[in-house]
């Protein structure tokens, strides 16, 4: 047995390590080297909950957000449901759609940057597809070679996307415009026209290369399965083989109905429920779809740098304080679980809870009346690299449809309201109250929870996605998602250009060529010792993790 | 005119960011080739969210992209700007990142440090198993330029928000704590404008150092208060015309805009391809200025409610006592206190 330790994890938002320990097995064709148990360590600590003690509650909405700059505007989303929801008041329709249409911009560009410059390098290289590889060869390398043509133009296109987010939200990162209760930016038929003709671009992109790519993965990945399976004399299938995690799957909905955002706020109230009438479902799926309820959800701390308490609490009850040196604690982060299981958060979550096992969906382009038939069959319900990364290509498709649909149907409510008649001032905050803020990040369920004393915040609590992710085992020793994922994985004895040259022959050679020309040490991508880390890299970043998200702790 | 590098940041002063460099795209790739090396670039991220790579990446005219494959060393086909290290972005992970940002970065010819998040007490961020204050003092002890990029770089930002859990500070106090005396340039903003940075490494790379104020910051970027000399809903100030509910229309001054006491280019270059800017959909809430943010919030409060803003009440602030540093705006200040000073004893009266 050794210790294989990855840190830093790059192409993932703030600093994570991963710390795996391996076991060999042996089969016909000779003795493998796998991952036998994981461990992921959260290595930074800012406090937010703590700064955010005694301020304004409103605050909230400027402050969080910065705790991530990659999921910035979803934090300044879920810190605004929980004002609205402490509030009591609803935004009116014309605000509903302008925070889905900012929102939903804000996701495209997420998903699109995620899949090709964070988790879409390895996989082109393992698929020998170059639009994903990174254009190490520059422009030539792109016109020629296509070396890097989907990861260029995406540059494009999320930038395209953040002009959106900022003609409704005044910049990206870091969009201002939401008000409890409404928004503070109005309709106007320049934004509407300005994110039409960019949103048509960005569905463009996503109907076409996104959609092409993702299915290119899919007829590769089996070639992958081929030759892994008869090298190591294993049965790998390919991809879908890659960080199955466990069968649970959580998400809390996406996209409230702009007429019926009673059903919304439901959940938020402690209902159970689906939100079936959003663009997203939220729900608890365990293999099939099971209603969500917020009472279930529970923060474990055994394995975690923070004050042991016994049993697991409730978010609103969270009881933490850090102590970096407690015995046996191996990561910042706390371990969330939903009904004490494990559950798995991000895209692919939010799919098999709105769609089950098979995402099949027509989209059209309102501007131009192009269709995309979008059709896809989970590899594994257990969830995978390759499943994840197309649960992330369909809601770029399905999102930038909905953000043309949703201006379109804005120009009906152009002289509406865009605040809560009890907000429409800057003066009014509660004197005391609670709410919680439920949404889906890009990489999964993200909860807020305000408690306002004497109209300051008196506790403020995060439970976000890569905690539920990333985090570490709980108190029945349970792994976390990503951890129990990358059990199982082969960790070859191979550089990168040796597998790509077994997998492919003569492509490892093309490869080293390219990057070792930009530096020589690159011939040793991936390599910690001799064990090449190439696969547990794309399962992590499968998950998207945030870690900066993660480890934000905590109130006392 | 011709570029020099005495003309440099005039230039960029009198055409802005992205007009500059299309302007001057080519006698930049001149410029760059006859430098005959690459200018590695190592990015430190510490206590940060990175928002400001990803601010970064918004960066147009030229974007991202081109800025790593198209501006080349001589003829190389080699990018001048090569970063060899980038937790957010770099091709390579772990041991091999280490290895790059020492083998390669460190013993390049030309080197630039990005810093990207506070520096916090020891213990708080590890990177690679050392603690990221380790990584700071390493190589900034080494680089030919230090870049400070975004509010917490720079001023310690939202992590240092009272009561500062981390101990988080930016990193020119840093490293005079530690006794590293090299000059920092800071790129405030949360996050830092794309525009800035990209100007700033192609200051730094052609040897124009640009002029700094007392904070730090490039004056050709944050030289300007942006109420009295840049923001488009000026007028309505003058004019007495505010904001007062989230429909409404007017100068945002009494909803809390910290506009007055904000120096930044922000109304006039605007953000994401020049597509708007806070005050446009909401507030300035004053992210380019030290103290960011426990002396800007509440952010829905009045600049002149503000409880000692700069350490300075709102009564002295009217009053002009805070010098030359917020000149104009506070002149404007006191007229509008003396106006609403008037219009109570109308009432009364």
């Amino acid at each position: 047995m050794a210790t294989v330790v990855v840190d830093p994890v790059t192409r993932i938002e703030g600093h994570l390590g991963i710390n795996m320990e391996t076991k060999d097995i042996t089969t016909k064709t000779g003795t493998w080297t796998i991952v036998d148990k994981a461990y992921c360590l959260t290595n930074m600590f800012r406090g937010f909950e703590i700064i955010l003690k005694g301020r304004d509650p409103r605050d909230a909405y400027f402050i969080t957000p910065r705790i991530c700059g990659v999921c910035h505007a979803v934090h300044a989303e879920a810190a605004m449901q929980a004002l609205d929801h402490a509030y009591g008041v609803n935004p009116p329709p014309a605000a509903v759609l302008i925070r889905n249409i900012m929102f939903g911009a804000f996701y495209c560009y997420d998903h699109m940057i995620h899949t090709y410059l964070l988790v879409g390098p390895e996989l082109g290289i393992l698929a020998k597809y170059p639009p994903m590889v990174p254009p190490v060869l520059g422009k030539e390398g792109i016109a020629k070679l296509n070396l890097g043509s989907s990861y260029a133009t995406c540059v494009e296109m999320q930038r395209i996307a953040n002009e959106v987010v900022a003609l409704w939200g005044g910049k990206a990162p870091f969009p201002v415009c939401e008000y409890p209760g409404g928004v503070t930016v109005k309709p106007t038929l320049d934004r509407i026209a300005g994110t039409i003709a960019r949103m048509s671009k960005v569905w463009h992109f996503a109907a076409n290369t996104m959609y092409k790519d993702i299915l290119a993965l899919r007829e590769a990945s089996k070639h992958v399965g081929e030759v892994v399976s008869s090298l190591l004399d294993i049965n790998f299938r390919g991809f879908e083989d890659l960080g199955p995690a466990y069968p649970y799957k959580l998400s809390y909905g996406l996209f409230p109905d702009h007429e019926n955002y009673d059903d919304w706020v439901a959940l938020q109230n402690g209902e159970r429920g689906r939100r079936k009438s959003a663009v997203i479902h939220a729900g608890a799926w365990d293999g099939d779809f099971k209603d969500f309820e917020l009472s279930k959800i529970k923060e474990y701390v055994k394995y975690s740098k923070s004050a042991d308490y016994s049993g697991g609490l409730h978010p609103s009850e969270g009881q933490t304080n850090p102590n970096p040196n407690k015995e046996g604690a191996y990561a910042w982060a706390k371990a969330p679980r939903y009904d004490d299981k494990p559950y798995e958060v991000g895209p692919f979550a939010r799919m098999v809870n709105t769609f089950g096992l098979d995402w099949t969906f027509e989209a059209t382009n309102p501007v131009t009346g192009e269709s995309v038939k979008f059709e896809w069959k989970v590899m594994n319900p257990e969830g995978s690299v390759i499943d994840r990364v197309a649960s992330r290509v369909a809601q770029t498709i399905l999102f930038s449809t909905k953000v043309m649909e949703w201006t379109v149907e804005l120009i009906q409510y152009l002289n509406d309201k865009i605040v809560h008649d009890k907000t429409n001032n800057f003066t009014y905050v509660p004197d005391n109250a609670e709410g919680y803020g439920l949404v889906e990040a890009p990489r999964g369920a993200l909860l807020h929870y305000t408690n306002i004393k004497n109209r300051k915040i008196a506790k403020y609590q995060c439970i976000v996605p890569s905690t539920w992710n990333l985090g570490p085992r709980d108190d029945m020793d349970q792994p976390g998602p990503v951890e129990k994922a990358l059990e199982n994985t082969w960790l070859p004895k191979l550089t990168v250009p040796e597998v790509a040259n077994a997998l492919y022959e003569g492509w490892g050679d093309t490869l080293a060529g390219a990057l070792v020309k930009l530096n020589p040490l690159y011939a040793k991508l991936n390599m910690e010792g001799e064990y090449n880390t190439t696969l547990p890299l794309a399962i992590v970043r499968s998950f998207d993790p945030c870690i900066a998200c993660g480890v934000h702790i905590i109130t006392k | 005119m011709k570029l020099t590098r005495r003309n440099f940041l005039k230039l960029v002063g009198a055409l802005g960011a992205s007009t500059f460099i299309s302007t001057y795209k080519f006698e930049l790739q001149e410029v760059f080739a006859q430098a005959g090396d690459y200018w590695h670039i190592c990015w430190l991220e510490g206590a940060d969210c990175a928002g400001c790579t990803i601010s970064f990446a918004q960066a147009v005219e030229p974007d991202f992209i081109s800025v790593l494959t198209e501006i080349t060393v001589g003829t190389s086909g080699l990018p001048i700007a090569l970063p060899d290290y980038h937790e957010t972005i770099h091709p390579a992970s772990g041991s091999l990142l280490e290895e790059m940002k020492k083998e390669t970065w460190m013993k390049a010819g030309k080197k630039v440090l990005v810093i990207e998040g506070a520096v916090q007490n020891e213990g708080f961020c590890t990177v690679g198993g050392v603690d990221f204050r380790e990584h700071v003092k390493e190589a900034a002890e080494v680089a030919d330029a230090i870049v400070a990029v975004g509010q917490c770089a720079t001023f310690g930002g939202i992590p240092s928000g009272s009561p500062n859990p981390s101990g988080a500070m930016g990193v020119s106090k840093f490293l005079k704590q530690v006794g590293i005396n090299k000059p920092v340039i800071n790129l405030p903003c949360c996050p830092a404008h794309p525009d800035h940075i990209l100007l700033t490494l192609a200051a730094v790379m052609l040897g124009a150092m640009p002029e700094l104020d007392k904070y730090g910051r490039p004056k050709v970027f944050f030289g300007k208060n942006m109420h009295d000399e840049l923001c488009p809903y000026r007028p309505y100030y003058d004019r007495g015309i505010f904001k007062t509910t989230p429909g409404g229309e007017g100068c945002r001054f009494k909803m809390g805009c910290k506009g007055p006491v904000t120096w930044t280019d922000c109304a006039l270059r605007k953000w994401n391809n020049h597509v708007s800017f806070c005050n446009e959909t909401n507030v300035c809430l004053g992210c380019a200025e030290p103290g960011w943010p426990d002396k800007f919030s509440p952010f829905y409060k009045e600049v002149t409610g503000l409880p000692g803003i700069f350490g300075v009440s709102a009564e002295k602030l009217g009053e002009g006592l805070v010098g030359a540093s917020i000149g104009i705006s506070a002149i404007h200040l006191a007229k509008r206190l003396a106006t609403k000073g008037r219009k109570k004893e109308e009432k009364e009266g």
